[in-house]
């Protein structure tokens, strides 16, 4: 299928999904509220450890509140955009409603990746955003427009890496019956992307900055904009981002191998 | 009564038959769940660096409050029964549980008891693992753990968790969706509870207050009493906070089941 045509669909499922998503304003609103409050968490959490120490590894308080809410608003956009659909695959596959998707003449990823859209998050990443803003204010650091270009690519790069892990967890729900747990999963190892790079040591380093680069996710865009941009680690992490996503796009369809149609 | 008192085994068996049906994912779950404890051994690590003590904390100290809330959150923490029991209320489920002589709260104790032996089950693996692997690499303190006072307090949790878990549910005798709810007061109990870090790095004045919240009797005072390091009268005190919260919401969920059942339309089978 043509990519225009892909991108023309796209646009009518955010359509659709808009309007089903503003029929429920107060859920909207509660959902703004609850991401918020996890957000606050992890701030919170920063604020506490900063009480006891100035520098970890080499990160001063400003610049971790810059690389947890640049975090965030990875994480949002994603959650925005594409988690929405991903989630709901373990509900198709073991209800067998998985069989309308694959009888569309789309890419069946493509149908299982933007059928749902949450706006909600959106409000959150521009809170995230905002607070981006303030640690950079805080530090007396104005971007460069090549700086914040930059940084916006690394945050499309960054989305390649969740969704990459997210494909990769849910598309184990072809082998096993009751996937829910994966979400618990992705939530768990993305607690990596909020570490600073350089408190990362040995096999641990190697492992989330080669095979799944969750530690380059958030360090890399918020080094950009703190520290200018490094063309190395740039290279590196679109490298390693494509890489997993093609892994995990080849292991959903290994898995789509195995589906069993509700009706056969 | 006794009828009663010998449908509860039976309860309890489909109890640990329905989560044993999706063994998998229990599995995943529980390999999943030690994540977090990685984590922050690379992050405190890191703190530890410049510094040999972080608030009473040494980096082992701080490791086995970690290593020692993955036990209590598989021992105390509901898995998904707050939303089961959403969906019996929401989807009309609860006309059978009603007809039994069974009062409600204490079949859902049962089931939520048979998860948590499910669950543990499926945990001692990886925790055990876990707790061999980062004790190779730092020497957690696990010959200061105090069973006398952790146990009581681990009992507590679970049931205050229980009991807290059962009033947001019920909630949807009047809620069409409380998910948004359940995931709110989640992050209060990772924040206030000491999930995240152990409450009292928190400054003293902030952490006087959350003393006197529930959320601290979820975790950091179950683990906390394990770990050995709360003084007698501590520990008392909070034992009795900890079982004044769980009666609190034990009574706050009779009173919410009633007005519900009074809202409730039951229609067919």
């Amino acid at each position: 299928m043509h990519p225009f045509s892909l991108f023309r669909l796209w646009l009518v499922q955010i359509r659709y999904a808009l309007t089903r998503e503003l029929a429920f304003r107060a859920n909207f609103f509660a959902w703004v509220i609850v991401e918020l409050s996890w957000f606050v968490l992890q701030l919170a959490f920063v604020g506490v450890v900063y009480h006891h120490v100035d520098r970890i590894a080499g990160w001063s308080r400003n610049e971790m509140i810059v690389l947890v809410s640049t975090n965030q608003l990875i994480q949002q956009i994603f959650t925005a955009f594409l988690m929405p659909g991903l989630t709901k695959l373990p509900e198709l596959v073991r209800t067998g409603k998985l069989d309308f998707v694959l009888l569309k003449p789309v890419p069946p990823q493509f149908l299982v990746s933007t059928a749902q859209l949450e706006i909600g998050p959106l409000a959150n990443a521009g809170i995230a955003a905002w607070v981006t803003g303030m640690g950079l204010h805080a530090l007396g650091i104005v971007p460069t427009v090549a700086s914040l270009v930059a940084y916006l690519l690394l945050l499309m790069t960054g989305l390649l890496v969740h969704y990459a892990l997210l494909l990769f967890l849910v598309s184990l729900t072809f082998w096993i019956v009751q996937a829910e747990s994966v979400l618990l999963g992705y939530y768990s190892i993305f607690q990596v992307a909020r570490l600073p790079r350089e408190a990362a040591l040995g096999w641990f380093r190697v492992l989330f900055t080669f095979a799944l680069p969750l530690l380059l996710v958030a360090n890399i865009p918020a080094a950009t904009l703190l520290r200018g941009m490094e063309p190395g680690p740039m290279a590196l992490f679109l490298l390693t981002s494509l890489s997993a996503t093609l892994f995990a796009s080849l292991f959903f369809h290994q898995g789509l191998r195995r589906y069993q149609s509700a009706s056969s | 009564m006794i009828s009663t008192l010998r449908a509860l085994p039976t309860v309890f068996s489909i109890g640990l038959q329905r989560q044993l049906a999706y063994r998998w994912n229990y599995l995943l779950r529980a390999l999943f769940s030690a994540m977090p404890l990685l984590v922050s051994w690379v992050f405190w690590q890191a703190v530890f660096q410049t510094k040999e003590t972080v608030g009473a904390y040494t980096l082992p100290g701080l490791l086995t409050y970690y290593a020692v809330l993955l036990i209590v959150e598989a021992v105390s923490s509901p898995a998904d029964d707050d939303f089961q029991i959403s969906r019996e209320i929401r989807e009309g489920m609860l006309n059978p549980i009603l007809l039994r002589p069974l009062p409600y709260g204490l079949y859902r104790f049962f089931l939520f008891l048979a998860g948590r032996c499910a669950y543990f089950t499926a945990a001692l693996l990886p925790v055990v693992i876990c707790f061999y692997l980062l004790s190779r690499a730092i020497p957690l303190e696990l010959g200061n753990l105090d069973l006398l006072r952790g146990l009581p307090a681990l009992l507590g949790s679970a049931l205050l968790q229980f009991s807290l878990t059962l009033c947001l549910s019920l909630t949807s005798f009047w809620f069409l969706d409380i998910s948004a709810l359940i995931f709110l007061v989640y992050s209060l109990e990772f924040l206030a509870g000491g999930h995240v870090f152990p409450l009292d790095l928190l400054p003293a004045p902030i952490f006087a207050v959350a003393r006197l919240l529930p959320f601290a009797y979820e975790y950091w005072f179950p683990t906390a009493s394990l770990c050995g390091t709360l003084s007698q009268e501590a520990w008392q005190a909070g034992l009795c906070l900890q079982f004044g919260w769980a009666l609190a919401f034990l009574v706050l969920a009779h009173f919410i089941w009633q007005a519900g059942l009074r809202k409730y339309t039951a229609a067919g089978g």
